[in-house]
């Protein structure tokens, strides 16, 4: 099976102009966006404060609980939906500002996001937990199994087991009735006793995330560290086996241009940037490189029979002959990253949409950026003739 | 069959089974990261400056016992920070005996005179040599008490010069153990000299407008039902430090409380005091808070009791601290993320079924595409997957979200090793060549790109792996083992699987 009958036989260069342009139109797009418009957003784990993930037993929408934490006075969380059921939320307290050194702990952050979640808790949750009632979709294994103690002493520990690993796989119980059938099975009595001293909560924390400033600066340092010298050895490598800076470079230039223009789409979304982002974007990257080095690769064959030609044209060779590689690597990769995006769950999502666009414009920096860098670059340095043995 | 066919094949069945080996089974082999399997990341600072402090203090008392040994008047001594103080009024004649008294005495502090001062100063070498041992301590001590609380398979580490991080896997009470690791536990007794009085000034003017050099006011824990503020002796008369052995038990009323047992010469001295002082109170204070204030009733040697209406987890908690020992400084919270294990468990479901999805249609796609010959890269990337896994339990590295992205790149840089091999092939095909030279050329054409396009990846990978942190370096290691693996199973199996399958003469290849 073939995608093209014979090899094809596009000029690509000519459209490098265009495809400049394009790229410049994209890329300042994105800062204009980031500078003066929408803004990047930092996640928790570059800028600070607290992400917590909560679930409901009902649905709930997003104003009922913005007003829920405007009783507060923290209306101004940044509260998301995830999930299409209606009962999962990320919330984001905003950024405290406080004048004491306690700035420098996170114990401010978390003051607040305990106050958000005490906010997001039903009126008649909190009067039964001013009852003494403990509430059994937030209560520790340790916690509930001396609570059973006093209920059951003979088998506490099962129970709690078998009754905090359904309440793992369901995040949150909803209903009593849920507990006495299988994999719990709790006999009547228990469950009748159970029902005097807890109760089912409205919510349930599935992650709290806090990141003081401080950390939240390491952090930064460390991985801009850690990419740029990851790129400069890339930079390196490459100069050296293609013999010479400028396929280095054109390589460096079009990373940084698959960086600048994902970023600049991404800064479009209401996603936030977090580490896996930062992974996202590496392996970006990598494929790019990858795709760029297979037709430096061609081109540095090519020319070894075919001394006379341009470098033009063999680039439009190298990039005509392996056209076929591009598109059919790019959608095997496409088709992973689909699958991450459909079937990956709500914490890996944001993963994959930057991955999905970051595979097409891979394709689209390599075959219509890369090899016109090299020439820009010989055209600009004047290294035409030396190149060429 | 050729000899060197056999060798190939014997290396490629022996790596298998050594992946397999490692991998199996996996729940037990491939260790998952907390995003994944839910539990707490904790990250804090050692504030080593407190070790400076006491290390100060405890110069400064210490020379003043020996200045007054030895008749050297002073007028005054005054810290000037931590690591450095100064006496005031030595008068000049005393240089030669002061110099020789600290030269006997301690060798890490640099001591100048200027006039009648003599100045001290925490020598750099023996100021570093403190922050590494405070950090040292805590280290261990935090170890202490996570052990003594029970915690499966924790991680406690250092991370640079006075970072800690601790990571508690499947914790679903973070709160608890944060508490636990962070109070500095340092218990005293002290005698109770007045007090209580509701707020300072009162108490201040009860003892005649000053607090007296020998005592010091501590405020009562209103968690323990102790209100207001005490005057108590400033000199303890024992410490944690005196303790032999800490459990759980009950006070008189059957409220949970701690008793304890001491070491035989805390006793000697605990029997000592309170002798001494029956019918006063005695101040239980820890980390600076008064407890509780028993009255002695008759003389107690080697045991005791601490009350003061702990629920019983507080009370067991309190015996996990003074078991471990205290910090020998302070902590202080930069970084926590807690999963729940829903959320965890959720995300591998859902990372598991994804991948899944991603690796059969990736799958389908090959054999939709390449016939016959994309079985082959079927086989190459299952073993690719093998191989990574084998490589991440061989190197007992932790699996989380970013890892999982490492792994796709790897993945689809293996697919695109064969999709360069089998284009190639197809090019010498097309140019008339018989299957076993369009087969061989096609390999070894392809195989710069390949080499080069890999070895490029894993080059920024090390760089990722040495300057990066936690998921940083979770995304490198995955990425690496699965480039490496990618480099024998795309040239090497593949390789192998072709020479097996098809006849060199063959003039069509199910390609």
């Amino acid at each position: 099976m073939q995608i093209f009958k014979k090899t094809p036989n596009v000029d690509f260069l000519k459209f490098k102009w265009l495809a400049l342009a394009l790229t410049i139109v994209l890329v300042l797009a994105g800062i204009l966006n980031i500078t003066l418009g929408h803004g990047l957003k930092m996640g928790v784990d570059f800028g600070e404060g607290t992400l917590i993930r909560v679930m409901f037993k009902e649905p709930v929408s997003v104003s009922a609980i913005r007003q829920q934490l405007s009783d507060v006075g923290l209306g101004n969380s940044v509260i998301q939906e995830s999930g299409k059921s209606g009962r999962e939320f990320q919330i984001r307290t905003v950024e405290v500002r406080t004048t004491s050194q306690a700035s420098e702990e996170i114990e401010s952050h978390q003051i607040l996001a305990n106050k958000v979640i005490a906010a997001l808790q039903s009126k008649e949750d909190q009067q039964r937990l001013a009852q003494g009632l403990v509430d059994l979709n937030n209560i520790d294994s340790r916690s509930l199994t001396s609570l059973l103690m006093t209920i059951s002493p003979d088998n506490a520990e099962q129970i709690a087991e078998r009754l905090m690993s359904y309440r793992k796989t369901q995040s949150i119980i909803s209903d009593w009735n849920e507990l006495k059938k299988e994999p719990v099975s709790l006999s009547d009595d228990v469950l009748n006793q159970l029902q005097a001293k807890t109760f089912l909560g409205q919510t349930t924390v599935l992650s709290k995330e806090t990141v003081g400033p401080q950390a939240g600066k390491e952090l930064r340092k460390k991985a801009t560290q850690a990419i740029i010298w990851s790129l400069v050895a890339m930079l390196v490598y490459i100069a050296f086996r293609f013999k010479g800076v400028e396929f280095g470079a054109a390589a460096i230039f079009t990373l940084a241009q698959d960086v600048l223009i994902c970023l600049s789409i991404y800064s479009f979304t209401n996603r936030e940037i977090n580490l896996p982002i930062i992974a996202a974007f590496l392996t970006i990257v990598g494929y790019s490189v990858n795709d760029t080095i297979v037709i430096f690769d061609r081109v540095r064959e090519l020319r070894k029979t075919m001394r006379k030609e341009p470098l033009e044209k063999i680039m439009n060779m190298s990039l005509n002959i392996n056209l076929t590689r591009t598109i059919i690597t790019a959608g095997t990769v496409f088709i992973a990253v689909l699958a991450l995006f459909l079937f990956g769950g709500k914490v890996i999502n944001d993963f994959a949409f930057i991955m999905l666009v970051g595979t097409i414009e891979g394709v689209y920096s390599t075959v219509f950026m890369s090899c016109p860098v090299v020439l820009w670059w010989n055209q600009l340095f004047g290294k035409q003739k030396k190149v060429k043995k | 069959m050729k000899k060197n066919l056999r060798w190939k094949i014997g290396l490629t069945l022996v790596v298998i089974a050594l992946c397999i080996f490692l991998v199996y089974p996996p729940k037990d082999k491939i260790k998952l990261g907390l995003d994944l399997k839910g539990g707490t990341h904790l990250l804090m600072q050692v504030i080593t400056e407190d070790a400076i402090n006491v290390e100060t203090d405890q110069q400064i008392a210490r020379f003043e016992d020996v200045f007054k040994k030895n008749n050297i008047t002073y007028t005054k001594v005054t810290k000037e920070k931590p690591g450095q103080f100064y006496f005031e009024g030595t008068s000049v004649d005393q240089e030669g005996k002061i110099r020789d008294q600290i030269d006997q005495y301690t060798r890490d502090w640099d001591y100048t005179f200027t006039g009648d001062r003599v100045n001290f100063k925490l020598k750099p070498a023996a100021e570093q040599f403190l922050r590494e041992q405070a950090v040292l301590q805590t280290l261990e001590t935090i170890r202490n008490r996570v052990d003594q609380f029970g915690v499966a398979e924790p991680v406690i580490q250092q991370q640079g010069s006075d970072r800690i991080v601790v990571e508690l896997p499947g914790i679903d009470d973070p709160e608890r153990v944060k508490n636990l690791i962070k109070v500095t536990a340092i218990l005293e007794f002290k005698l109770v000299k007045a007090g209580p009085a509701p707020d300072e000034e009162t108490l201040i003017q009860q003892i005649g407008g000053k607090v007296p050099e020998d005592g010091e006011i501590v405020k009562g824990e209103a968690r323990r039902g102790v209100q207001g503020y005490y005057l108590v002796s400033r000199v303890a008369s024992i410490t944690g430090k005196d303790l032999r052995s800490v459990r759980r038990g009950l006070d008189e009323w059957n409220n949970p409380a701690v008793s304890f047992t001491l070491t035989p010469d805390g006793a000697r001295r605990f029997e000592q005091v309170t002798g001494q002082n029956v019918g006063k109170q005695l101040a239980i204070i820890l980390d600076g808070k008064l407890q509780s204030a028993p009255v002695i009733n008759s003389r107690i040697s080697d045991s005791g009791i601490i009350q003061g209406r702990f629920t019983p987890e507080e009370a067991d908690d309190l015996v996990v601290i003074l078991k471990a020992g205290a910090l020998p400084a302070g902590i202080r919270y930069l970084e926590e993320r807690t999963v729940g294990p829903s959320l965890g468990s959720d995300s591998v479901r859902q990372g598991l079924l994804s991948g899944l999805v991603a690796i059969f249609g990736v799958m389908i796609f090959m054999i939709f595409y390449y016939h016959l010959t994309g079985l082959n890269a079927v086989l190459a990337l299952l073993l690719n997957t093998l191989l990574t896994f084998g490589a991440l339990s061989y190197f007992k590295a932790t699996l989380t979200l970013p890892g999982i992205a490492g792994i796709i790149l790897s993945i689809g840089m293996a697919v695109d090793a064969n999709i360069l091999i089998f284009e190639r092939i197809k090019e010498e095909l097309a140019l008339g060549k018989n299957a076993g030279s369009a087969i061989s050329t096609g390999f070894s054409r392809a195989f710069s790109a390949i080499f080069d396009s890999n070895l490029t990846t894993i080059i920024s990978g090390v760089f990722l792996f040495q300057f990066g942190t936690g998921p940083i370096k979770g995304y490198a290691v995955t990425l690496i083992c699965g480039l490496v693996a990618n480099l024998f199973t795309a040239v090497f199996v593949s390789r192998l699987i072709f020479d097996l399958t098809a006849s060199s003469n063959a003039k069509k290849l199910s390609i």
